[in-house]
């Protein structure tokens, strides 16, 4: 009997040896993915049976991890020395500050990098070098309850004076119906101070790029935001009351008009809401509404490649970006895509999406590629919830610019 | 052959020991080291540990304006929490151990807060106290007390005033059982001598119902401060420490410092200020518990 299992075991560890060394032939390509929705993870390992089965000297291996994660996940990796080759997220300048990232022309063929939008590569320009890719987009825009604007006999605002003036106008009509709303929460605070400061000229950064935080134009725009909180024209808690909070009172009608994503129709859908609205710009004080782009990005770690592995990772990355294969994806996430093709081809699917197009093409982004973007997301925010607290404005940002561009 | 024999049986407990304390050492001490060194470390954004600076960390930490505010929230609330819980769940225990009918079911129900999970209670409680869209709202409403949605929630020190009415409501069970079990272990001896010597209600509580359930009473007290301190998903999930960290405790703002702005340094410098206030809490509760050996002896 014992001779049986002693022959057994050396049996299983030469046959162990022998799919160990089929292994080593071929190249192992770990991805980190970000997980947008429900069906993302399935999309991933269709992907990825696809994908080997296609390329055979290569073994990729997906992991999908959810948005709440992802950072820590990353980070420990990275701190245990295992960082990904390929990572898809939002962020990138931290990582080219620790020089972890490898340019992305080293690695992407120059057939895919010439299908992306170049002012989507722009947002990953780092000194003259693009460090990241984008993967796909989404923008903002004003989504209103017709019904309730009808009622209250509300034209579409399009400028602050108009906003103010619809807001009283609703308030008037039912004092129950929040007309305007506003999200400041640590969530995604940050989205609201680029609503009303990009729509007043002002924003982030100044021409050249530097950090302008407590320029006039924001002081002004920060203070007519708090003003409508004060008038009692917005939600109750708007240091509280997430987007998505803000999403599902529009759904249910208890808000009249919201800044949202391209993607709050689904969102209204899935929610079981039956809500008459439309959508417009985002309402402005100097005559050019400017919508807000988020972009999310694909980046390479550099792991000492050797010649086959970064063939690997540009095989990747030109499978991926397959016009038919990239339009399927975005079009299942239901985001905005970064290529030319891939608008072609979403705008052609989907008539409502041919707008969104048109509309993150004009976009203005986060300054992402400076390192101090971090701090100035969580510093925005605290000014806007210490604004809503009563304190003022001016002082707060001066201090907000002092402590970041010292 | 005799000494080896004696040799043996004086290291062998510490052998049986042994498995536990690598156990402890592993997940427990390393851990607490690993902290200690970050705090001390500059530690990229990426979590990349670069090198030692000494006490930067908790020099940035300290100066920066949130921290008193924080430090203050977490005192208010440890002390809030803890010593209200404690109250109200020694008045309960006593109501328990009465006889009376249906006091099984009581003591099943006064469970459920505990039982239940933590961010479920928090979730729950938002949801009740929501102005929009609360049940207290609803029911107010439904029952004619109010024509008018309220807002429960106007300032931060009422979000935070919430906050702390649900750690004292989760936190009263585990109070509650402590001190039952200290009662259900007093000889009524006491009491029937106390009864026959004319002693009154409140005589008897504080010479005898009191002093014999103080073990049970401290051991639950200082457990509570150090899992209240430490407590993280009723402040998260009801404000995340907002506005303007104006409800953070210590654990709150530290996730924020880690998670959101990839401050792991600072985090760490808070972390390690906790713990030393935890540790300064236990040394003198451990003090003052073996004076107290001390004088028995």
């Amino acid at each position: 009997m014992r001779k049986m299992v002693t022959l057994g075991l050396a049996a299983l560890m030469a046959g162990a040896m022998v799919m160990g060394a089929s292994a080593e032939e071929q190249v192992d390509l770990n991805v980190i993915a970000a997980q947008y929705g429900q069906n993302t993870a399935a999309w991933w390992a269709d992907f990825v049976e696809e994908f080997n089965a296609a390329n055979p000297g290569i073994n990729l291996n997906v992991e999908v991890v959810s948005w709440n994660d992802i950072y820590t996940v990353v980070n420990t990796r990275i701190g245990n020395g295992q960082a990904p080759d390929i990572l898809n997220i939002d962020v990138f300048a931290d990582y080219v500050d620790d020089e972890l990232l490898l340019p992305a022309q080293d690695y992407v063929s120059e057939e895919t990098y010439g299908k992306m939008y170049e002012s989507f590569l722009e947002q990953s320009n780092i000194d003259g070098t693009i460090w990241a890719i984008p993967d796909l987009a989404s923008a903002r825009a004003m989504y209103y309850n017709v019904d309730i604007l009808e009622a209250a006999g509300v034209e579409v605002p399009t400028t602050w004076e108009e906003l103010t003036a619809a807001c009283e106008a609703i308030k008037a009509y039912d004092d129950s119906i929040y007309p305007w709303g506003i999200d400041m929460t640590t969530d995604e605070g940050q989205a609201a101070f680029a609503y009303y400061t990009w729509n007043n000229g002002g924003g982030f950064v100044d021409e050249n790029g530097d950090w302008a935080l407590n320029s006039e134009q924001n002081v002004e725009a920060i203070e007519y935001a708090i003003g409508l909180v004060n008038s009692g024209y917005t939600n109750s808690d708007p240091s509280n009351d997430t987007r998505y909070d803000l999403q599902d009172m529009f759904g249910a009608g208890q808000i009249a008009m919201v800044i949202a994503p391209n993607s709050l129709p689904t969102y209204v859908a899935d929610g079981g809401y039956e809500v008459n609205y439309a959508v417009a710009p985002i309402p402005c004080n100097n005559g050019e509404s400017v919508s807000a782009g988020v972009m999310d990005r694909f980046m390479c770690f550099n792991n000492d490649y050797s010649e086959e592995e970064l063939a690997a990772v540009t095989t990747f990355f030109d499978y991926f970006y397959d016009d038919e294969r990239y339009s399927e994806w975005v079009l299942m996430e239901g985001f905005l895509p970064a290529t030319k093709a891939g608008g072609e081809a979403v705008a052609a699917a989907d008539e409502s999406m041919a707008a969104w197009v048109d509309i993150v093409g004009s976009s203005k982004f986060y300054p992402t590629a400076k390192t101090e973007w971090a701090d100035v997301k969580q510093g925005v925010i605290d000014v806007e919830q210490q604004a809503l607290l009563g304190e003022d404005v001016q002082t707060l940002l001066d201090n907000l610019q002092a402590e970041i561009a010292g | 052959m005799k000494k080896k024999k004696k040799i043996l049986t004086s290291i062998e407990p510490y052998l049986w020991l042994l498995p536990s304390m690598l156990l402890m050492a592993v997940f427990i001490l390393v851990p607490i080291f690993e902290v200690f060194r970050i705090s001390l470390s500059k530690v990229s954004k990426a979590g990349i540990v670069k090198g030692f600076i000494g006490l930067g960390n908790f020099q940035k930490v300290l100066s920066g304006s949130a921290f008193p505010i924080v430090l203050k929230n977490t005192l208010i609330w440890t002390v809030v929490v803890v010593g209200l819980s404690t109250l109200i769940g020694f008045i309960l225990a006593i109501v328990m151990n009465n006889q009376f009918r249906g006091r099984k079911a009581a003591r099943a129900i006064v469970v459920f807060p505990w039982a239940t999970s933590l961010i479920i209670q928090a979730g729950v409680w938002k949801f009740i106290i929501d102005t929009d869209y609360g049940a207290l709202n609803t029911l107010l409403m439904q029952l004619g007390i109010l024509d008018k949605a309220a807002n429960w929630t106007p300032t931060p020190a009422a979000y935070f005033a919430w906050e702390c009415w649900v750690g004292i409501f989760v936190t009263i069970p585990f109070v509650m059982f402590c001190v039952l079990s200290g009662l259900q272990s007093i000889d009524n001896a006491y009491y029937e001598a106390a009864t026959v010597d004319g002693a009154t209600y409140w005589q008897r509580m504080f010479r005898i119902t009191i002093p014999l359930v103080k073990p049970s009473l401290t051991v639950s007290t200082v457990l509570n401060i150090i899992y209240v301190f430490n407590s993280f998903p009723i402040v998260w999930t009801i404000t995340k420490g907002d506005p303007a960290n104006r409800t953070d405790t210590l654990v709150t703002y530290l996730y924020k410092l880690a998670f959101y702005n990839g401050k792991s340094g600072e985090a760490a410098a808070v972390s390690v200020i906790g713990f030393l206030i935890l540790c300064a809490c236990a040394s003198v509760y451990m003090v003052v518990s073996m004076r107290k050996e001390g004088s028995d002896e």
